[in-house]
């Protein structure tokens, strides 16, 4: 059953304010998710002014310049900074996104960052993931060819390989699956829209040959019906990915094959 | 380590059309359930006597009533549409973005037209 209130020993009180300290009269008021793993407290909201008019233009940037400028022990991952490695993955502003591609100018009034929803939180932005990657894992998301003499590569048509566009493209960063509410109340069995998508990308790859028995592993009421599209997902990729459709599609492979 | 809080999720998170069509397909649903039974019950005790009718009658004729009735009316005007929304996203089409706001707003105000021409069609028949 769904639980919809917070457990007790999450519950989000009010933190620290940080007041601005360069006089600037752009400012932000920026909220933040806080948990340190070293007191017994619960997680709170500590409050940043953030002078605007030496930010750069993403949500990134002010993570960055609260990091480096105002409070050093705020923790959060990222990478890339350019939307390819998926590691700075949070919700701000109520929606998920990737940080280093979210405009702060698109959320209005003061900015919301809060770690991926429905997590367990290891510190501050940085939730634990390691229950997708597991999922991930399950669904075996490599080329399956029994051929043991072939030496070649496996050639695949340009009408082939078109299929996998708006699949292969997924970084994993999770935007997806923790925008999810189906998601959040079956994690443990619903495979979740980021796993499918992989899924998905297997099942139409015409290398691949186990595509019978990957769609009987996913065929089950708990692993794909889950869906019920809410279309979380497809509003939430950072990639402009349907993670949404491709579950609709292994379903109507489900629903017109003979598995 | 086992006290790791769990992330903030439906408490934060932001609502749109299709998320709201979704939830609320799920409540009408239950409502409907609920109305059903309801008509069935109504429809037994008519069985029972002319003087149920009456009791019924004035009841609908209620502000209660009438709220309980149109309430109904919207709650499977809603549904329908909303469920061939969903007959057609089962069939693989309308996933693009712009395409699920476009019909998910359909589903919002064609519920309430649908509401008002069975209201009136209703009244046409009295």
């Amino acid at each position: 059953m769904a639980q919809i209130s917070l457990p007790k020993n999450s519950e989000v009180k009010k933190g620290k304010y940080f007041e601005d300290k360069t006089g600037s009269k752009n400012l932000r008021k920026v909220n933040i998710y806080r948990w340190d793993p070293s007191t017994e407290e619960n997680p709170r909201i500590d409050t940043y002014e953030v002078d605007m008019d030496n930010c750069p233009s993403k949500v990134l940037d002010i993570l960055n310049k609260i990091k480096n400028e105002i409070d050093p022990t705020l923790a959060y991952r990222r990478s890339c900074a350019h939307g390819v490695c998926g590691s700075c993955a949070m919700n701000m502003g109520g929606k998920n996104g990737l940080a280093c591609t979210t405009p702060h100018a698109e959320i209005d009034g003061d900015i919301d960052i809060y770690p991926l929803p429905h997590l367990k939180v290891k510190r501050d932005l940085i939730g634990d993931l390691d229950g997708l990657y597991k999922q991930y894992q399950s669904i075996e998301p490599w080329l399956k060819n029994n051929s043991t003499k072939q030496t070649t590569e496996i050639y695949q048509s340009k009408e082939d390989r078109a299929k996998l566009d708006g699949a292969y493209e997924c970084i994993m960063c999770a935007c997806c699956s923790t925008s999810c509410p189906s998601y959040w109340w079956n994690g443990d069995k619903y495979l979740g829209p980021a796993v499918l998508l992989q899924a998905y990308r297997w099942i139409i790859d015409s290398r691949d040959e186990e595509r019978k028995a990957r769609l009987k592993k996913v065929a089950d009421e708990l692993k794909l019906y889950r869906c019920h599209t809410i279309l979380n997902c497809t509003n939430a990729c950072p990639k402009g990915l349907n993670p949404a459709k491709a579950i609709a599609e292994i379903k109507k492979m489900l629903a017109t094959a003979n598995v | 380590m086992e006290n790791k809080p769990l992330s903030p999720h439906i408490q934060i998170y932001k609502w749109h059309i299709s998320s709201l069509v979704s939830i609320s397909h799920r409540i009408t649903g239950i409502i409907n359930i609920l109305a059903i039974t309801l008509m069935c019950i109504w429809f037994a005790l008519i069985l029972f006597g002319e003087s149920n009718y009456e009791i019924i009658k004035i009841f609908l004729q209620t502000f209660v009533g009438k709220f309980i009735l149109i309430g109904i009316t919207w709650s499977f005007s809603f549904q329908m549409l909303s469920e061939i929304r969903h007959l057609i996203m089962d069939l693989g089409y309308g996933f693009d973005l712009k395409v699920t706001k476009i019909t998910g707003l359909l589903v919002i105000f064609g519920s309430l037209i649908l509401t008002i021409l069975i209201y009136l069609i209703g009244r046409g028949l009295n």
